[in-house]
């Protein structure tokens, strides 16, 4: 049977879990603009916008410490982070753009060596998802196989509905269990009919026929056609959902300090210059094929997902206007 | 502290010997200072790690030892970036970090029975140094042993100790030069750039392997140089350099097309090379 929760009662819930000493983080205006921030109260919830950055830095922090290391007595001690301080957390209010992330990113960061750090905190994460009422022209989910009302991700899933309350399916084990420990708050019933999704204007893509021309012209015109303007600023990276590339370095004296792992952009010039001075993508066109090979081909290749959510933040936040999504619409409607 | 399911954790280990191996570059010999890991630590020849210097972060090198070397592990490196200074600045007995090891390596026992050519520029001979003494540790498991090794001038050789050790052994041919204009009065090596050289000297390709590291334009020219000798692509390998970060398939900068240069090499074959992405 389907359930339904009403507004009220969704901020009720954050109001709870807070109170449960969750760390709840939700769409939130900060200052002018909505973030993905930790929640203090139901009211804080704001679900008219798409948050500037994605909700992919709650399991994989723009900058983590990773350990410490301190000189006592002359001499060196490394200390491990205490993965098991990172708080139980609900994410909520997140649209499929942003709640299918992690279940992309699952998969790099546990092959072979596992990246704790983002696994403990999946592990003791919640996702509630909602359908998606507000996209705008650079939205493209639908063309890389989510939709606005997709669940791939979420444990939780919530429809809003016209009446302003949302049906709700508990998608996963974690979902079922955030529903049963606060039951009072959902009602059994169909409830109203669901809000309309916005239309996109991205046709659906034909994945299958831009990996297999991207595997074909690695060296094509194309690159330096849409790249050249490229001015490698990474605000593609770091406002995407997918983009995991990071760098490791130090913070502190030779003594004492941490070791951090901070997100990187494959956008900037230095990110694979070699000691001797040689770069092999020395050129702005050739990053930026990397950026487009990586999501829609290596990935899949390794992984057989796409690792894009056609979230659309890219083509907002492009200085120069390159718009990706325009870019695959190229690319799929070549005849060769 | 190995017991941490924190992939991001090194072992520490003490410097032991500092040998400068030309003016910018620098050989540190380590050991780890936990009892337990000092005796399991193993890897095979191919393989690198991630060294820190403390304060300032991690680099990338091979581990530059033989694996039949026990008790330490060795890397080379030159000193051109942050992390690579302040490692210069360390002293014996001071501490570094060590991540590893990682990657692929030599299929050494696959080259049983057959002839060796090392072929190596510049600082690309610490990836080789591993697999020749590696080889020369186990001398009697291979025929023909040739090392053609060069560098822009005689002060850019690295392990001049090392390679007149080979220079005297009768079981290694050793072939040395510098690019012209880079020989002093008494540079007992020869004169010109690494492929010519290496045709020159033309070591038979007959049951034997071709081992090749060095600068992207040494590996353009030197690998048809080996064609002409005979060599079928599945007889050269070669290792690639790359800059890394995380070593372990994640942080997404060393791959060359779809291969993961940490995870899937860095030890490849010219045919496995020739089939990649060419974005070198």
């Amino acid at each position: 049977m389907p359930q339904i929760i009403t507004e009220q009662n969704l901020r009720n819930l954050i109001d709870l879990l807070v109170k449960e000493a969750k760390l709840v983080v939700g769409p939130k205006l900060s200052g002018s603009v909505v973030l993905y921030e930790p929640l203090t109260a139901g009211s804080d919830l704001t679900l008219d916008a798409l948050p500037r950055r994605s909700s992919k830095e709650l399991f994989f922090p723009i900058c983590e410490d990773i350990l410490s290391y301190k000189r006592e007595n002359g001499a060196m001690k490394v200390n491990d982070v205490d993965r098991s301080k990172f708080p139980e957390a609900v994410l909520i209010g997140a649209p499929p753009c942003d709640a299918g992330s992690p279940a992309i990113l699952d998969a790099v960061m546990s092959w072979d060596y596992k990246d704790e750090f983002y696994l403990e905190r999946r592990r003791k994460s919640t996702i509630v998802g909602i359908a998606c009422t507000k996209g705008d022209d650079a939205c493209f989910c639908r063309a890389v196989g989510l939709a606005p009302d997709a669940e791939a991700g979420s444990d939780l899933f919530l429809t809003p509905l016209k009446d302003g309350s949302y049906a709700c399916n508990a998608v996963t084990e974690k979902g079922q269990a955030l529903v049963a420990a606060h039951q009072n708050l959902f009602s059994e019933g169909a409830g109203a009919e669901p809000k309309p999704f916005v239309d996109q204007a991205v046709a659906k893509l034909n994945l299958v026929k831009i990996k297999k021309w991207l595997e074909e012209h690695f060296e094509d015109p194309l690159w330096e056609k849409i790249a050249d303007i490229c001015v490698g600023c990474g605000a593609c990276a770091f406002i995407c959902p997918a983009c995991h590339c990071f760098d490791i370095n130090d913070e502190g004296s030779t003594d004492d300090g941490v070791r951090r792992k901070h997100w990187d952009a494959c956008g900037f010039a230095k990110f694979t210059n070699h000691a001797s001075g040689h770069n092999p993508r020395d050129v702005q066109n050739k990053r930026y094929r990397n950026r487009i090979m990586h999501k829609f081909k290596y990935y899949d290749d390794k992984f057989g997902k796409t690792l894009c959510t056609g979230c659309g933040r890219c083509i907002r936040a492009c200085p120069v206007g390159i718009d990706i999504a325009e870019i695959l619409e190229t690319i799929n409607s070549k005849q060769d | 502290m190995c017991k941490s399911d924190n992939i991001y954790l090194p072992n520490l280990a003490t410097i032991e010997a500092i040998v400068d191996e030309t003016p910018d570059v620098r050989t540190l010999r380590l050991v780890f200072q936990d009892e337990q890991v000092r005796e399991n630590f193993s890897f095979r020849a191919g393989q690198f790690a991630e060294y820190s210097s403390f304060g300032f972060g991690e680099s990338t090198f091979c581990i530059a030892s033989a694996p039949t070397r026990k008790g330490y592990i060795e890397c080379c490196f030159r000193s051109v970036g942050r992390v690579t200074e302040s490692l210069r600045r360390l002293e014996v007995g001071d501490t570094v970090g060590v991540r590893g090891p990682y990657g692929n390596s030599f299929p050494i026992e696959e080259f049983f029975g057959k002839s060796l050519v090392f072929i190596a520029g510049g600082i690309a001979l610490p990836p080789l140094r591993t697999v020749i003494w590696n080889c020369l540790d186990l001398r009697d498991k291979f025929k023909d042993i040739t090392i053609v090794y060069g560098a822009r001038s005689e002060a850019d050789l690295v392990y001049k100790h090392e390679l007149k050790e080979w220079q005297e052994r009768d079981d290694v041919r050793l072939v040395k030069c510098v690019d012209p204009g880079g020989a002093g009065p008494d540079f007992d090596g020869k004169v010109g750039f690494v492929p010519t050289v290496l045709e020159e000297a033309a070591p038979s390709a007959e049951n034997t392997i071709a081992l090749v590291c060095g600068p992207p334009i040494m590996i353009k020219f030197t690998l048809p140089v080996l064609e002409r000798l005979g060599f079928t692509d599945d007889n050269i390998y070669t290792t690639l350099e790359n800059r890394m970060k995380c070593g372990v398939g994640k942080c997404g900068r060393c791959n060359v097309g779809n291969v993961y240069v940490c995870k899937d090499g860095p030890v490849f074959t010219a045919r496995q090379v020739k089939a990649m992405s060419q974005e070198f």
